[in-house]
């Protein structure tokens, strides 16, 4: 669709701002939370102060689960994008039987309910000979991180011109030279959205955990602390990780044009 | 045929050539870390579930190796999980209807009217995808609570002078999924919106239709694959959704995902919790294919775009 020079309705620009409020609400609001002075969740607060940021990063327990859900997220980063950038190259550069059928398969678990996953992955912890824990939690979100992981690169490769991998070897580049000097500048922004987006699906991730993790990862230790405690430290904690987004936002925006894998 | 170090070009190209063999190595050394991924801790678990729904719980935790549809039988007859069933799709199709009616608009603004603001839109609502869920409900919490911004907003004007209870209702809940689930529905509308030849905006006009005439009959139709393809993301994200029924909900309006974890971690009950997560899988791909074979019948333009 092109740009029209039609001016919007009024009741449809009313829309437009209504949502963008909408949409920015919680966040703004979970973060001037985190600076009230309040024992409980009270807004506006009848003061300012800093107190819930002492109190949350003295707190042990969430500290802990803080390296844990980061620990995890970097280990699924790493296997996830390693495998779906393969499966992606393999789907892309080579034309073999059952080519589609692989690349449907892939995709699968993304049309599964998470928490369907979580269950099944649980019951066949024994058989695996694997206990509930930081591995099984790791192991778990990779299954829901590899399918964006290879979605995300194969839509940096949707333009990638084949020949040039031919010219390369052609003119006596080996497999790896080619990667490193042909594949890898041309997918490198696919590859970088991809790892920020599964460190980000597994850090946030709740419906897998609660199944296989021993309750200690980030996000399970925020939601009991939400429901035993309702004090505003889960706000303080909040703030860290909107501020932590952003700091993601860089890197992804540089990477990322939603453009191009919007239309 | 000059030589080259990686071999004559014959060679390079036969090389190339491989991946149209019937057992190519390459291709299948490629999708290695990929198949011991799935292949373990995929199928074989999904293999396990549907197991595991046939046999009979005889104690916490222990199963009977029967095969029996007991199970199937006692979910689908109890009220119980009949209630659940119900609360939990009658949510998703609520909620699906109301991302899609604030989601429509704001798609069609941004792909329409926006210009130079059309990255930042998206941007705006992309971001949200990207801040911890938990951040996003505390928020929530904030507003909606008893002594949160919006009720402490109505007691000043003097709207009403008891807290309007939101949070930890049916109302809460319902707030807390529009708002994680609007991206969902927004992003593949702006997609579908953005592939409409401008032209044909211009033909509908130039014959004489009205703006309204021709939003009706040019864009909503020709936009309906990415309804379709918003409403099922968020129809599958509402049935499994764990953290807003639990943080802002009620128990008093049962959900599915917080009552299969507590019959499978709680009960343990795992031959019951897996026939309910079977029947879940079941009810979410029967609407699916419902709704592809309506699509293919009353809108067969939709598959070609």
């Amino acid at each position: 669709m092109t740009q029209s020079s039609d001016r919007s309705p009024f009741l449809l620009s009313a829309t437009m701002v209504g949502v963008c409020v909408f949409v920015l609400a919680p966040t703004v609001l979970a973060v001037l939370a985190s600076f009230g002075s309040a024992d409980q969740i009270v807004f506006p607060p009848p003061g300012w102060s800093l107190k819930w940021y002492v109190a949350a990063f003295e707190n042990e327990t969430i500290l802990r689960s803080v390296w844990l859900s980061g620990g995890i997220a970097v280990a699924v980063t790493v296997i996830s994008t390693i495998a779906g950038t393969a499966a992606a190259i393999a789907i892309n550069h080579h034309n073999f039987a059952g080519r589609g059928l692989v690349k449907s398969t892939l995709m699968l678990p993304l049309t599964l309910p998470a928490i369907v996953l979580g269950l099944a992955i649980l019951f066949a912890l024994p058989s695996l000979g694997l206990k509930n824990g930081p591995v099984a939690t790791a192991i778990g979100h990779c299954i829901i991180c590899v399918p964006y992981a290879a979605y995300l690169v194969l839509a940096s490769l949707s333009n990638y011109d084949l020949t040039l991998e031919r010219a390369s070897a052609t003119l006596g580049a080996n497999r790896l030279q080619t990667f490193c000097w042909i594949t890898w500048p041309l997918i490198k922004d696919g590859i970088v959205v991809s790892a920020i987006f599964c460190f980000l699906l597994s850090f946030d991730n709740v419906a897998i955990s609660l199944f296989l993790s021993r309750g200690d990862t980030l996000p399970l230790r925020l939601m009991q602390h939400i429901q035993s405690n309702a004090d505003p430290s889960v706000a303080a904690i909040s703030t860290a990780l909107v501020m932590f987004s952003v700091v993601l936002m860089v890197p992804l925006a540089r990477a990322m044009r939603p453009d191009r894998l919007l239309w | 045929m000059h030589s080259t170090p990686g071999g004559t070009a014959s060679e390079v190209a036969s090389r190339w050539q491989r991946g149209r063999t019937l057992l190519p190595r390459e291709p299948i050394l490629l999708l290695l870390p990929v198949g011991f991924l799935l292949l373990p801790f995929f199928a074989f678990p999904l293999a396990i579930l549907l197991r595991n729904s046939f046999f009979r719980d005889v104690d916490a935790g222990l199963m009977a190796p029967d095969f029996q549809i007991g199970n199937y039988a006692k979910v689908l007859s109890d009220p119980f999980y009949l209630t659940c069933y119900l609360n939990t799709f009658g949510m998703a199709v609520a909620v699906a209807a109301l991302t899609l009616i604030l989601g429509y608009p704001f798609a069609y603004y941004l792909v329409r009217f926006a210009k130079s603001s059309r990255i930042f839109l998206i941007w705006l609502i992309f971001t949200p995808l990207t801040v911890s869920i938990i951040a996003r409900t505390f928020g929530w919490i904030v507003i909606t609570g008893d002594a949160g911004l919006l009720n402490s907003v109505l007691i000043a004007l003097g709207a009403t002078d008891q807290p309007l209870r939101i949070l930890f209702e049916v109302q809460g809940m319902t707030i807390g999924m529009l708002h994680r689930y609007l991206p969902l529905m927004v992003l593949p509308i702006v997609s579908s919106l953005m592939k409409i030849d401008g032209n044909l905006y211009r033909a509908g006009r130039a014959l004489g239709a009205s703006g309204p005439h021709v939003f009706w009959t040019v864009t909503v139709p020709l936009s309906l694959p990415g309804i379709i393809a918003g409403t099922q993301l968020v129809l599958a994200a509402v049935l499994s959704d764990f953290v807003l029924p639990t943080l802002l909900g009620t128990t008093k309006f049962r959900m599915l995902a917080p009552t299969i974890y507590e019959e499978a971690v709680g009960r343990f009950t795992w031959a019951n919790a897996s026939a309910m997560t079977m029947i879940m899988v079941i009810l979410m791909f029967v609407i699916l294919l419902a709704v592809t074979l309506c699509l293919r019948r009353y809108a067969p333009w939709s598959r070609a775009l």
